[in-house]
């Protein structure tokens, strides 16, 4: 793994969830996505947006959020992105699995 | 939700393999067999990124292999953890554990 | 984690609407990435740094923007469908920038799909399709012909068959109806139909016994007849009209399309079956028969059935049979027997065809090997640039495929018109033939064919070029590579072509050689300025002998009276002619037993003026005179190889001839020359042993009558549209119940004896010529490319002090080597498989040292003109530029 991990590099997948995650509060634009996880990982995750934008073009594709424009913290525009309650469903389910395959892994890594 | 295969990212398979020579050397067939029976068969392993991820491993000279005698007495490759190999297996379970610890506090977050 | 059906249908619907939206997506994300650079700015800014230093850290910090941008739009769009169509566009370009490759490649697919195209269409739908008879597959032909005396007899003993009988058809006079015609019509036993089985389209067919003796005054008429002749006239059943001056009633009309035995068929008659009449139920007028299998019997037992049938029925026969007469009478498949005599045409045509596309895609594929290798560096770069392998050859085979249907579609339209051509080769009155045309059936498996080959010769190539060594190309500059595998690959690919072409060529050359020899063939008699004119007058007219004498003196005397005309004469059939009089006869001095029976001789009937009008030779004794007439001693005239033959060594002036069971002795009193009157090949077949001609006045038929149809011919400087007229008119004077045809001056009918041949050389010729442009093609490529290769290696030889004529003998070698390899692969093979084309062939020898030695001479200087341009090209390598490394 390299020197900046990326969620990608843990599950396939991963990535999609934490946006979903952070957005399940409220709606947020991207750079508030990438800062968000940025913080509450401390400094752990950073999702640079050569992944972001396409993860997000992704979940709107798949119907999970929806976007729209509105204005941000330094009055330009900013595209807002909101979870569906598909997405609120997705949350759930993606987040169940995820939390099964890193259970087992976990167990491997930690056996003796 | 069914058990459907999963693509373990590379960096992924490639840590779960050297966690299991940490224990013992052990032929490839055995290598899959012990992680999806730790797993609780949520692991499942296929031959066809098993091996591409042992040969990437040798290359580096994380493991290394030779050639002896399996359970039914026939010829098999075993392959054991080098130095290096262990080294590594330090970095990467360390790295692995914050970062899954970092996505497990953002999926946790109030 | 898998979306159900339902949401992978929302989601394609939003791909649809993303898709749409493109641009106006395409500018929003850049806006909202912008927005979030511009945040980032801010917060670096926050952070304590220079405007300046916050805004490129931002950019930093932001990434590769543009492959997230791409990335976007990757999830908008049908990727691979944009994939595809991206290709073909990339596609498209090529050819556009490369104009002479393109059509190259295009017009050799073309030729060999369309080629490809119209064979399968006429296999298809002549010797595959199944006949349009009840089922068709238990019907078969019962081999040999029969007396019609046999046709009761085995239709009664047969177990295994329902045995009916057909004639082949001959010529009928209709008159009563408007204007006097000939119509081709056949004879045919009561059970015909229900033995084939299509019912009649209107009316009846025949009922039982109606080929007996009067009963038989009916007639069934085809649909085209009835459309010609009378119109579609709906009252047309019942009506009687006069064939050859019998009175017939019209009872039955058959569907449109059906014609059997062949298509020209308009007519069938019922056979007459008269025992009491011993020359026509025994002698005269033998007939095919048809026969369908009973349900419970199969094909081997009717063979064996034939078999002891004939032996049986060999022993009624009232005069002694040859010993082994029908002796190998069999039972074939209809359709193998309607189709036999075209197979052999069709499938040397097929293989000839399938040849040239062979050659067509050798040379193709060769020349996309070529263009990948010189699109090396392209290609590095953009494996360089992060396109996959898979996406490279992907990228590749859709050039390929795409050429490959251009040139498909093309070939479709090309094929079009070889079908035409085609036809005109095969005999007209194939079955089937005129409604042969593409359908779509044929056009898919075409399309098929050309994706196909478009795939086949699409690899190579495709996998050639995604193989290269990236480092080494971008180094070099791509023009120094080893040669690999591939470059020898390409190598036997030319070779083989020129061995194909030889192959191709030397047929087209044996085959034009027969031709040539075929064409100067002399004919024994000299056709010029002769008009032939064909007067059929009723043969119950002739009953009485004299009238008939008495009209044709009418007619030749007022043939001559016509102004331009030098002299007439009518004979009972032309030379080359269809019709071949064959008359049994004995010959004094030699018994007949059962191992000789009476022999076959060809019989003429003349008046006195023909042998000098042909200007065919008198050898000996003399010609007829006006004084030979019909109460006159029997004369006749007889040809050399007839004299050799039944009286080898001896004079046959002197010697007796009689029709076998005429009374009276003819007397030989000339000997005029040999004259091909079977074919340009032959005088007569090898069965037929001898030829004499008769005075007309004297003449007899197998039935003893006099010849009532004759052939006018007239000698002259008239114009023959204006004599045709002429001759119509003083015909109609006569009687007007005397139909005239078949107006042609001789030397169309010698002309057109071989005139299907002529067309199936022709084709056959453009088969070579194809051949032969697309292997110059190939070789021309072949050593283009090498020369390109070896330039380094040319400019030093010629900085070293080689001169021109060196380096242009060197690539002349490179082309010559491939030549040669390949030619004696084809002279080999050509040694082997000509044989087949033996039947076809006159005057020459399959294996015929002059043309092998010709064609060989040719392809090499094809190889030469081939090679030149190239040579002069690698002369003219100015050493300095090579040199330099690129």
């Amino acid at each position: 793994m390299g020197k900046h991990p990326t969620p990608s590099e843990l599950l396939p997948g991963t990535l999609d969830l934490l946006i979903l995650r952070t957005l399940a509060p409220g709606p947020m634009h991207g750079y508030g996505i990438a800062h968000r996880l940025q913080q509450v990982s401390d400094d752990v995750l950073q999702v640079g947006e050569s992944s972001l934008y396409p993860a997000l073009q992704r979940l709107l594709l798949n119907g999970w959020v929806k976007a729209e424009w509105g204005a941000s913290e330094n009055n330009r525009r900013a595209r807002y992105y909101t979870l569906t309650a598909a997405g609120r469903k997705q949350l759930v389910s993606e987040r169940e699995e995820f939390t099964r395959m890193i259970g087992a892994i976990q167990k491997v890594l930690d056996t003796a | 939700m069914a058990n459907e295969r999963i693509d373990l990212p590379q960096g992924t398979l490639d840590l779960l393999i050297l966690r299991t020579l940490a224990l013992a050397p052990q032929h490839g067939w055995g290598i899959s067999e012990r992680i999806q029976q730790i797993s609780s068969d949520v692991l499942q392993v296929q031959q066809g990124s098993l091996y591409p991820a042992l040969h990437r491993l040798e290359r580096r000279g994380w493991i290394k292999a030779r050639w002896g005698i399996s359970e039914n007495s026939r010829r098999a490759k075993y392959y054991e953890l080098t130095r290096a190999g262990r080294k590594q297996l330090e970095t990467e379970a360390g790295a692995w554990r914050k970062l899954s610890a970092a996505v497990a506090q953002v999926l946790d977050m109030a | 984690m898998t979306p159900s059906v339902q949401t992978w249908l929302d989601r394609a619907w939003r791909r649809v609407v993303f898709r749409w939206r493109r641009t106006q997506l395409n500018r929003e994300l850049a806006e909202e990435i912008e927005s979030h650079r511009l945040l980032k700015e801010a917060e670096n800014s926050r952070a304590g740094l220079s405007p300046q230093a916050a805004r490129e850290l931002s950019n930093r910090q932001m990434g590769n923007i543009e492959m997230a941008k791409e990335d976007c739009r990757d999830m908008w769009s049908f990727l691979r469908v944009e994939r595809l169509v991206h290709d073909l566009r990339l596609a498209a370009r090529l050819f556009g920038r490369n104009p002479g490759f393109t059509v190259i490649a295009v017009l050799s697919l073309a030729i060999g799909i369309g080629g490809n195209a119209a064979m399968f269409t006429l296999v298809d739908k002549l010797l595959v399709r199944p006949l349009p008879y009840f089922e068709p597959d238990r019907l078969v032909r019962v081999t040999g012909i029969y007396p019609r005396a046999a046709v009761p007899f085995f239709q009664q003993q047969s177990r295994t068959m329902d045995v009916a009988a057909v004639s082949t058809g001959s010529e009928y006079n209709l008159t009563g109806q408007g204007e006097a015609v000939r119509i081709f019509g056949a004879a045919a036993s009561a059970n015909l139909f229900s033995v084939l089985g299509p019912p009649v389209a209107q009316g009846r067919a025949f009922e039982p016994g109606e080929d007996a003796p009067g009963r038989d005054s009916v007639i069934i008429i085809s649909d085209a007849l009835w459309k010609n002749k009378f119109g579609r006239d709906p009252s047309i059943l019942g009506r009687v009209i006069t064939v050859n001056g019998m009175n017939r009633q019209i009872v039955g009309i058959m569907p449109p399309g059906f014609s059997f035995p062949s298509s020209n068929i308009e007519a069938w008659l019922p056979l007459r079956l008269d025992p009491s009449n011993f020359i026509e139920y025994w002698g005269s007028g033998w007939v095919p028969f048809v026969s369908r299998i009973r349900p419970g019997a199969n094909v081997r037992q009717a063979q064996a059935e034939v078999r002891a049938l004939v032996a049986q029925f060999k022993k009624t026969f009232p005069y002694p049979m040859a010993r082994d007469w029908n002796a190998n009478s069999t039972a074939i498949p209809l359709q193998d027997d309607l189709v036999g005599d075209i197979r052999g045409t069709l499938l040397i045509l097929f293989s000839s065809v399938g040849t040239v596309l062979l050659i067509a895609c050798t040379n193709v594929a060769s020349l996309l090997l070529s263009r990948a290798t010189t699109r090396r560096k392209e290609i590095a770069l953009r494996v360089a640039l992060g396109a996959g392998r898979l996406r490279i050859v992907r990228q590749l085979l859709t050039e390929s495929v795409l050429l490959a249907l251009i040139g498909g579609g093309l070939g479709i339209l090309l094929g079009m018109s070889a079908l035409s051509v085609f036809k005109s080769v095969l005999p007209s009155s194939t079955p089937g033939l005129a409604a042969a045309a593409i359908d779509w059936r044929v056009a898919g498996t075409i399309a098929a064919l050309a994706l196909l080959t478009g795939l086949a010769f699409g690899i190579a190539p495709a996998l050639s070029a995604s193989q290269i060594d990236l480092a080494g190309c971008i180094r070099t500059g791509s023009q120094r590579s080893t040669t690999s595998a591939w470059t020898r690959l390409r190598s036997c690919l030319i070779a083989a072509e020129v061995a194909l072409t030889v192959l191709l060529v030397v047929s087209a050359g044996l085959l034009m050689r027969s031709l040539y020899t075929l064409s100067e063939v002399h004919t024994g008699f000299q056709p010029e300025h002769i008009l032939t004119v064909r007067i059929s007058p009723n043969q119950s007219s002739c009953t009485e002998r004299a009238a008939c004498i008495a009209l044709y003196g009418r007619i030749l005397d007022s043939a001559r009276g016509i102004a331009g005309v030098g002299d007439a004469a009518i004979a009972n059939t032309l030379p080359l002619d269809a019709d071949q009089p064959y008359l049994a006869v004995d010959i004094e001095g030699r018994p007949k037993s059962a191992d000789y029976p009476a022999p076959l001789v060809w019989s003429g009937a003349i008046s006195p003026g023909y042998i000098r009008m042909m200007h065919i030779p008198l050898l000996a004794g003399r010609e007829f005179t006006e004084a030979d007439g019909a109460n006159s001693a029997g004369v006749l005239l007889i040809t050399p190889s007839t004299a050799r033959i039944f009286w080898p060594g001896e004079s046959p002036i002197g010697k007796h001839i009689r029709r076998a069971g005429e009374p009276q002795w003819r007397t030989v009193v000339g000997v005029v020359g040999d004259v091909r009157q079977y074919s340009l090949a032959q005088d007569r077949p090898a069965w037929v042993p001898g030829a004499m001609y008769m005075p007309y006045a004297q003449s007899t038929r197998e039935d003893g009558q006099i010849y009532a149809a004759m052939t006018l011919l007239v000698k002259g400087t008239a114009d023959s549209g204006r004599l045709g007229h002429e001759i119509r008119s003083l015909a109609e004077e006569q009687d007007p119940n005397v139909p005239v045809s078949q107006v042609q001056p001789l030397e169309d009918v010698v002309s057109g004896s071989i005139s299907d041949f002529r067309s199936t050389i022709r084709v056959f010729l453009s088969f070579a010529g194809a051949a032969i442009l697309l292997a110059a093609i190939g070789i021309y490529g072949l050593v283009s490319y090498w020369v390109t290769q070896r330039t380094f290696e040319i400019g030093v030889r010629v900085a070293m002090g080689a001169t021109r004529q060196r380096i242009v003998s060197i690539v002349l070698a490179q082309g010559l080597r491939v030549a040669v390899y390949g030619a004696g692969a084809g002279i080999v093979a050509a040694l082997a498989v000509t044989r087949f084309l033996a039947s076809l062939l006159y005057g020459v020898t399959a294996t015929d040292p002059v043309t092998f030695v010709a064609v060989t001479a040719l392809v090499l200087a094809v190889t030469i003109t081939a090679t030149a341009f190239p040579a002069w090209r690698a002369a003219r390598i100015d050493p300095v530029k090579s040199l330099r490394v690129d």
